[in-house]
């Protein structure tokens, strides 16, 4: 594994934002603060796989395809894109509620609001 | 071939699927989703009995000539679980179907339901760890639409912490199956296997460990990761609740089990530490956050903390006879745990909340959910004969062969404080008279509700007088878990080792370069 130093330097800078950004009370600082993570993921998947100079491509035989990147990553990116896209959608759906409920977009002050009242019949609805 | 792992993924997908197109609450439509719980436990039951001969299920769907595609493994650990989620499925929906008239029910509900039975289904049954990932997801986006869909605007918020801490968890392990297909070539559990141990004293193999072991705790509940759990369970409805405390938590065990155990090397160092140590706090601080609550689901959701240390600590332990323990441990606690929390849900049924000042009552109002209750309440705290007493003693007897006093020490305290919160709810709901301004009338569908709990209890019942027979199904579900060599084999037969074998003896001598 020939990881470019250069490359993971970047990996760790967007991860250290992202947490930067989710430690903050904003709903929209966090918001972005998730999005960077789930991309700085993507990208050190692809540093870690993707040299083409360690492995043949598992797909082709290795005599055609020596200089190929190995595609398998790219497969396991593409579905972690859409796996995050959909559940970040939730998380905007989520803070939008959230804001729309309890009309504050800080972290800080939801929390410090009362529960509700305890007499919630189940099912009541 | 043999197709049969496919179904336990095919059958909920497919039913909620028809429940989505279906979607106007009625009758006929309960009827579908009860009809297919049935089958989809009948199906479990069957591949318990097909894999508890030794074999294993492997299907190769797509085909691929190598170990890169998707493989699905039955055996029968994972059989034993498929057949829990079903059971737990099928307990919990009948709950909802009592807990309000067909026309009043939520169109989505029950479909959320299979699909987040699908994403479980397949966390039992996959073989590869980035699959395993997908589970996980699917798992996780049902479980957060079920845990918002009819929370109130206040409770809503406690989702939050669910969603941020997986969205953390996944981001974790998305980066460890980068990693663990960078370094050795492959994501599939048999091979991976194979090259972590021909990787031998590699501090990447420790790296790895703890990088999935973060992940896996964080599932599971395990301390310190554990806040989010207690904070947002108790704003489900009692019959949802008590699946997610039956099941999701448990997923996060079986994959410690099933990395740990039959993909990581025995004798990982730090790992099996960790575990033990983790565990032995998570069920002490566990314990001591639900003797502090005051609110029915809230202790019984800091119980499922409590419980899970047990679990995993006889994981830690990783003796063969300490890993049958914890399987027999894991059958009980999910009847047991998913038979309190719908105890919990009835009492909200019928009172309307479930706080533990203004209670009581209920022994004379409902003897038979105060029966089931007190047996389920007494066999989580361990007394014998009931089925948590078999479990704890295993693991205590196993703790006390290796020398590890402390640990048997914690565990012992949080047993006796599971009694104390235990008693806590008995004392309030059931056995003090009924405080003046209780409702005398009982809502419809409160008896339905005490027989959901008293069949379970008879089932948990079951589990503690069978003991034996249930923990010789639980210590070859261990020996299946544990034999490494035939469960490569197994995937071996099915999916041939890969062509870039050359690529094994690549890491293997890179680790011997070390």
């Amino acid at each position: 594994m020939n990881v470019q130093l250069d490359t993971a330097l970047l990996v760790g800078l967007m991860v250290g934002v992202a947490v930067w950004l989710i430690l903050h009370r904003g709903f929209v600082r966090i918001l972005f603060g998730f999005l960077l993570l789930s991309n700085a993921v993507n990208l050190g998947i692809l540093a870690v796989s993707g040299d083409p100079s360690n492995r043949a491509a598992p797909v082709v035989d290795a005599a055609g395809g020596a200089a190929m990147v190995d595609p398998l990553p790219q497969a396991l990116i593409l579905t972690a894109i859409v796996i995050g896209f959909g559940v970040l959608a939730y998380l905007v759906f989520l803070f939008y509620r959230l804001f729309v409920d309890n009309d504050t977009a800080d972290l800080e002050t939801l929390a410090e609001a009362p529960d509700a009242a305890p007499e919630r019949k189940e099912d009541s609805r | 071939m043999n197709n049969a792992p496919v179904l336990p993924l095919l059958l909920p997908f497919l039913t909620g699927v028809a429940g989505l197109l279906f979607a106007r609450p009625g009758r006929w439509r309960r009827v579908g989703f009860g009809v297919s719980a049935v089958v989809q436990l009948a199906v479990a039951l069957g591949l318990i009995v097909a894999t508890a001969g030794g074999g294993r299920l492997v299907l190769a769907p797509g085909g691929w000539g190598a170990a890169l595609g998707i493989v699905f493994v039955v055996d029968l650990l994972a059989a034993i679980m498929l057949a829990l989620a079903a059971l737990t499925a099928l307990a919990c929906t009948a709950f909802a179907f009592a807990s309000r008239p067909a026309a009043r029910e939520h169109p989505l509900q029950l479909p959320l339901l299979q699909f987040l039975l699908v994403g479980i289904s397949l966390a039992f049954v996959t073989g590869d760890l980035f699959n395993l990932f997908v589970a996980f997801e699917v798992m996780l986006i049902a479980s957060y639409a079920l845990l918002t869909l009819e929370s109130d605007n206040r409770n809503v918020r406690h989702a939050w912490s669910y969603l941020a801490i997986n969205l953390v968890g996944s981001a974790v392990f998305l980066l460890g199956c980068g990693l663990a297909y960078g370094w050795l070539g492959t994501l599939n559990f048999a091979e991976l296997s194979v090259r972590l141990a021909a990787a031998g004293g590699d501090p990447r193999v420790v790296l790895l460990g703890l990088i999935l072991l973060v992940v896996f705790a964080v599932k599971a509940g395990l301390f310190p990761l554990y806040y989010w759990l207690p904070d947002s369970y108790p704003i489900l409805p009692g019959s949802m609740a008590a699946f997610y405390a039956g099941m999701l938590t448990k997923v996060g065990v079986y994959v410690l089990l099933r990395v740990f155990v039959t993909v990581f090397p025995p004798g990982t160092p730090w790992i099996g530490e960790l575990l033990a140590w983790g565990a032995g706090a998570t069920m002490v601080l566990g314990v001591l956050g639900a003797v502090s609550r005051d609110r029915v689901q809230h202790i019984l959701a800091y119980h499922i903390l409590s419980q899970i240390g047990f679990m995993v600590l006889a994981i830690g332990f990783g003796t063969p006879l300490a890993i049958a323990a914890a399987i027999l441990y894991i059958m009980h606690h999910i009847v047991v745990k998913a038979a309190l929390f719908l105890v919990g849900g009835a009492i909200q049924h019928r009172c309307g909340h479930d706080r533990l000042d203004a209670a009581g009552g209920l022994m004379r109002a409902a003897p038979w959910l105060a029966a089931g209750f007190l047996l389920q309440a007494l066999s989580l705290a361990g007394l014998p004969p009931l089925s948590g007493f078999w479990g704890k003693y295993l693991i205590i007897v196993e703790g006390l062969q290796l020398g590890e006093w402390v640990l048997v020490g914690a565990s012992v305290v949080a047993s006796v404080l599971t009694l104390v919160s235990m008693l806590k709810i008995w004392l309030a709901w059931f056995w003090r008279p009924a405080p003046e301004e209780a409702p005398r009338s009982v809502p419809p569908g409160a008896r339905a509700m005490s027989a959901t709990v008293c069949a379970l209890a008879a089932l948990s019942l079951g589990i503690g007088f069978g003991a034996e027979g249930v923990f010789r199904l639980a210590r070859e579900a261990a020996a299946q878990a544990m034999d490494r060599a035939g469960y490569v084999a197994a995937v071996r037969a099915v999916v041939p080792a890969s062509a870039d074998a050359a690529n094994t003896a690549e890491v293997a001598a890179e680790g011997g370069a070390r």
